[in-house]
């Protein structure tokens, strides 16, 4: 069953089509990435289906419901992590996790269990109590993970997490985005062609807004190395739509 | 209802830069001191000049309060946070300005131990008081309306509270210039004018339209704040 639906999926900036009919669907699961080159469009996808930005034509359904006519309903079941992980960063990360649980209806018990579970899962015990100005990177977006999965979404969207992170948060990131998807649907974005290829099941490739092919990477992994496969593939065909 | 926990987080971010006491502490001081001179002057039981002076000093201060709300949180991308969390906008500008209201309560309310040294050293009328306390808190309100709007437009700090200061300074005189005008001109700006519909609060006069006035910039600065944040 899809998570997300995108259908026809549309964002103009005055003359200008920063995404143009966009339709996939994302199931249940499976970490889904966007790839393309900056400027493309992954982060304005991730900004309409997560409300931020509203559709010019198209739309986007999050388990069946619409993002623009139920958007508050539909943002319930997002979990999300902009890019650079913005933070409050005069707040306790326990503070601020317990602020951002609330805004999503939890409290009392099942907030300090939700908090106490995030906590655990990204790894951040030794920085409950920390000012999170003064964390590292990596602990910052840890946080922004954390704030993202307390309550328990049916879609998590992250965008461009690896950005900025040393090599071994990024495999620790891979890691923890696989261990994600087994609760829920991932949709991330990344520029970086290993990254998607290592942590997503499928992968859409976009272009000037357009969607260019939607590939599984998992299941032909057995065929091809999928480095140099899917290395091939979206230059190939980047490079062909921009030289046309 | 998330609107107290994010109130809370509005007042709490306030009262944690040191702005609002910056804020509070030059309001005070300056207030005090033309309280004590006056009085030792004048020799009149009366708040009317504190209330005035009030005035102009909200508009000196309220762009420093409401400058950071919306454009700092465009800056950090935080507001990025707000706006896909499940809240309606109407929450959010709601708890930004009941946080700016709290700060500009705060420093109005520690001027009344103005009122409380005439009470024990004279008798004030206290009409012109209640009323001037009411006209200071609606000229507030609406002061802090407005900076909202203009801090959701811009996502520098600076550019919100100078904006803020030139429009609070033609709104509050713009009656200067109706007077320069032909009729029905000049009636339409007088009706703009805040020091206009503050006057009669001050000197304790109250009427329903210059309450209705304040009401109106409240409610439309608050609409036009929600209308900025709109999802584009």
């Amino acid at each position: 069953m899809a998570v997300l639906s995108l259908d026809g999926l549309s964002k103009r900036y005055g003359a200008r089509l920063a995404v143009d009919r966009v339709s996939f669907e994302v199931r249940e699961r499976e970490v889904f990435g966007l790839l393309g080159p900056n400027g493309s469009g992954k982060s304005t996808i991730l900004r309409l289906v997560t409300g931020y930005l509203r559709p010019s034509a198209g739309t986007a359904r999050v388990a069946g419901i619409d993002v623009v006519l139920n958007g508050t309903l539909a943002r319930r079941r997002i979990g999300y992590v902009p890019e650079s992980a913005p933070l409050y960063g005069h707040m306790r990360v326990s503070e601020f996790l317990a602020f951002m649980g609330r805004m999503r209806g939890l409290k009392d018990q099942n907030l300090a269990r939700a908090i106490d579970g995030a906590v655990e899962r990204l790894g951040l015990g030794s920085v409950r109590e920390a000012i999170i100005e003064r964390l590292s990177h990596g602990y910052r977006q840890r946080v922004s993970v954390a704030q993202a999965v307390l309550h328990a979404p049916e879609l998590l969207v992250l965008d461009e997490p690896s950005n900025g992170l040393d090599p071994r948060q990024i495999i620790e990131l891979r890691g923890l985005l696989r261990q994600l998807a087994q609760n829920c649907a991932v949709l991330v974005t990344s520029h970086i062609l290993a990254e998607i290829e290592r942590t997503a099941d499928r992968v859409a490739i976009l272009l000037d807004g357009k969607l260019l092919t939607v590939e599984e990477i998992r299941q032909e992994a057995t065929a091809a190395p999928p480095a140099s496969r899917l290395e091939a593939l979206f230059l190939d065909l980047t490079q062909a739509k921009a030289i046309a | 209802m998330s609107l107290p926990t994010l109130t809370a987080k509005e007042v709490h971010a306030l009262f944690t830069s040191p702005i609002a006491y910056a804020v509070i502490a030059v309001f005070i001081v300056l207030s005090g001191y033309n309280f004590t001179v006056t009085l030792f002057l004048a020799k009149q039981a009366t708040l009317v000049h504190i209330f005035f002076q009030a005035a102009i000093q909200l508009i000196l201060l309220v762009p420093l309060i409401t400058m950071r709300q919306f454009a700092e949180e465009r800056r950090s991308g935080t507001l990025e946070l707000l706006l896909t969390a499940p809240l309606r906008e109407i929450e959010i500008v709601a708890a930004k300005f009941i946080a700016s209201m709290v700060v500009v309560a705060a420093m109005t309310s520690l001027t009344l131990i103005y009122a409380l040294l005439l009470a024990i050293y004279g008798q004030p009328d206290w009409g012109p008081i209640y009323s001037g306390y009411l006209g200071v808190l609606l000229l507030g309100a609406a002061l802090v309306s407005i900076g909202l709007m203009i801090s959701a437009l811009t996502a520098n700090q600076i550019v919100a509270a100078v904006v803020s200061l030139g429009l609070f300074g033609i709104l509050w005189a713009i009656d200067t210039l109706a007077a320069l005008l032909p009729q029905p001109f000049e009636n339409w700006l007088l009706g703009l004018s805040l020091l206009a519909h503050f006057t009669p609060f001050a000197v304790g006069a109250m009427y329903v339209s210059d309450f209705g006035f304040f009401l109106t910039v409240v409610l439309l600065g608050l609409f036009l704040t929600v209308r900025a944040l709109a999802r584009g």
